[in-house]
């Protein structure tokens, strides 16, 4: 009796409670996005442990010799060898570590200065605003890969003229120097946004009740720019990508252990004899940076971010 | 007008400070007297060229005063001398300038003849399988930095098919226009393709949301031919983002024409640049990146100011302001 009162007052609950929206399964774009980035990132982190991933300086003998490209893709190296037998799937793989770090750092730094200088720009509005604005352009005007590599060769330069500076390798010159580029762009769009908040009502009400600039910023302004912060900066962590390789291109790299951009120039002289060496590494480039791009592109259209799609 | 003005002031602002910041940057470090007359010249070289060097080029005032004797310099379009190649900056230039000219106008140009006729398809037929098969080209293409894309292409088109010919001296299209073309053809294609796809994406999606407003129902209701709205109408409400964008990419582009220059061993001002900054060749590098600022800042204003052309709404509120 009662059990049945019970269904009949479930079946009722059910009925009127609001059809649940099934989640959509997220496109196979990002679902391979995910999958491709995590798993580069465990292979990388943990490279030294497992058993498959050869180290990035092993050389690959051939009946006991070592030779120019010795291997093609194959069961022995799964990417083939290089010009000095070392296992292309290997240094990719270590590739990638520096890489990622470089491009992570490069956007954290990116972030908070391009933020800093965003939401002064727009919060305040007048004369900072000018001044910003001014910077950013400076910035801007000069084409990106120019002004990186003025930038990480002045301080090779200069690491050896003042003797402070001694900490500076290639890998944080590189960060610097990206994250210097990444400033801009991200500059430019915090303070569209900032400016659009300002106007908004809750940031009037919390004014009205006597919140100082610096409350205003921290608690009603910041908060509501992540969504925008995050979409640009993973959309941006691909164009850093992109460009460290650039950068290792055209010689100013890191020179150890390996990196994409200069696996890829280094076989650029035998590409018909041995594709291999240039057409993995750059593969692995261009994966990560899709990824990326996937997962930008993904949540600007959540966040219904129109400024992210550069 | 007035905001025309302002800009322009803004613009010149950017110039003067960018080129002095890099003619600082290029001369940090440098600090003993004669420091930067010896990188300059590189290697071993006699103290009177040293001193003769320094004296001719006043290295040893401070920054502003050699920043005017330049900026007077460029002014008589005397961009400096270039100690390792022994030249004034000027005579080797020019044939440079030419070449990443031809690059950069090609590439725009093809990049813009595809993207526009293929975005305003894609709109029209949206979401049929053409126009998802064709978004799904662009985002690949937009990722795919010009590092890989140039080995890419090199190997496909150079190497294995063999269409066309190594790349050889032969440039200037009154020399020999099949030559020229068949030279250009895959470093414009390297630069073209992710230009192209950044632009009909942008182009597509602003197109998409105009096509829904009511101006667009009423004149396909009054019976304007749908070619007519599409080109007429919609089009011409739907090119802000990417007038912005090609202002906005001409800096990449240059970026990029720098790695494939260096790729397909042109000579053009990335490869120069290149080479410059890496053999501290001063005038060089001023000389190559004011070329470069300016065009920059130039095409930034010209896009500011042409939207008031292309929309009377903004000349109308900016008049107002």
């Amino acid at each position: 009796m009662s059990a049945t009162a019970e269904l009949i007052s479930a079946d009722i609950l059910l009925a009127t409670k609001p059809p649940r929206r099934r989640r959509k399964f997220p496109s196979l774009g990002v679902v391979f996005a995910f999958i491709w980035l995590i798993s580069l990132t465990v292979c990388t982190l943990f490279a030294a442990y497992i058993p498959f991933i050869r180290d990035y300086d092993t050389q690959i003998k051939v009946n006991g010799k070592t030779g120019r490209y010795n291997l093609g893709p194959g069961w022995t190296a799964w990417m083939g060898t290089d010009a000095s037998s070392h296992d292309v799937f290997a240094r990719s793989i270590h590739g990638a570590r520096i890489t990622l770090m470089i491009g992570v750092l490069a956007t954290i730094m990116g972030l908070v200065l391009g933020t800093i200088l965003g939401v002064l720009a727009g919060y305040f509005g007048g004369k900072v605003d000018r001044v910003v604005s001014i910077i950013v352009d400076c910035l801007l005007a000069l084409p990106a890969l120019l002004l990186a590599l003025l930038l990480v060769y002045r301080m090779d330069d200069l690491k050896s003229v003042y003797t402070w500076l001694g900490w500076l390798d290639r890998k944080w010159e590189i960060t610097l120097t990206l994250g210097i580029l990444a400033t801009a762009p991200l500059a430019r769009i915090v303070r569209a946004q900032t400016m659009g908040l300002r106007e908004r009502e809750f940031v009037l009400a919390a004014r009205s009740l006597g919140a100082k600039g610096g409350r205003v910023i921290l608690r009603e302004i910041l908060p509501n720019l992540v969504p925008a912060m995050v979409t640009v900066a993973i959309t941006g962590l691909g164009i850093l990508i992109a460009a460290e390789g650039a950068l290792a291109f055209l010689g100013l790299g890191v020179e150890r252990p390996v990196t994409w951009g200069k696996m890829i120039i280094d076989g650029r002289a035998d590409l018909k004899r041995a594709w291999w060496a240039t057409v993995f590494p750059a593969t692995f480039l261009f994966l990560t940076v899709v990824s990326f791009n996937m997962l930008g592109d993904r949540l600007a259209r959540r966040f219904d971010i129109r400024e992210a799609a550069i | 007008m007035r905001y025309a003005l302002q800009r322009f002031t803004q613009f010149l602002i950017v110039f003067f400070l960018v080129t002095f910041g890099v003619m600082v940057f290029m001369r940090i470090g440098l600090n003993k007297p004669g420091d930067p007359a010896r990188t300059m010249l590189g290697g071993t070289v006699s103290q009177e060229l040293i001193d003769s060097t320094t004296a001719k080029f006043h290295l040893d005032s401070n920054y502003f005063v050699q920043y005017w004797f330049w900026l007077k310099g460029m002014l008589t379009l005397d961009f400096g001398y270039s100690a390792p190649n022994n030249m004034a900056v000027t005579t080797y230039l020019k044939p440079r300038v030419l070449t990443t000219v031809f690059l950069g106008v090609y590439s725009i140009f093809f990049a813009l003849v595809i993207a526009v006729p293929l975005a305003v398809y894609q709109a029209y037929k949206r979401d049929r399988s053409f126009d998802k098969l064709s978004s799904f080209a662009t985002f690949f293409f937009i990722s795919v930095p010009a590092v890989v894309l140039a080995p890419l292409l090199k190997y496909v088109f150079i190497d294995w098919l063999a269409w066309f010919p190594r790349l050889s001296s032969k440039i200037y299209p009154w020399d020999d226009l099949v030559g020229h073309f068949k030279n250009f053809f895959v470093p414009v294609l390297v630069l073209t393709i992710p230009l192209a796809a950044v632009w009909t994406r942008l182009l597509r999606a602003d197109m998409v949301q105009t096509l829904q407003s009511d101006f667009i129902t009423l004149a396909s209701a009054k019976g304007v031919p749908p070619s007519r709205v599409l080109w007429g109408h919609a089009l011409r409400n739907s090119v802000f983002s990417l007038v912005t964008s090609v202002g906005f990419q001409l800096g990449g582009l240059v970026g990029g024409a720098l790695i494939v220059e260096a790729y397909f061993n042109m000579k053009g001002m990335g490869s120069l640049l290149v080479v410059a900054i890496l053999s501290s060749d001063l005038f060089t590098v001023q000389a190559v990146s004011a070329i470069l600022v300016a065009c920059v800042v130039l095409v930034n204003l010209g896009v500011d100011l042409s939207y008031a052309l292309i929309d009377p709404r903004i000349r109308h509120a900016r008049a107002l302001s």
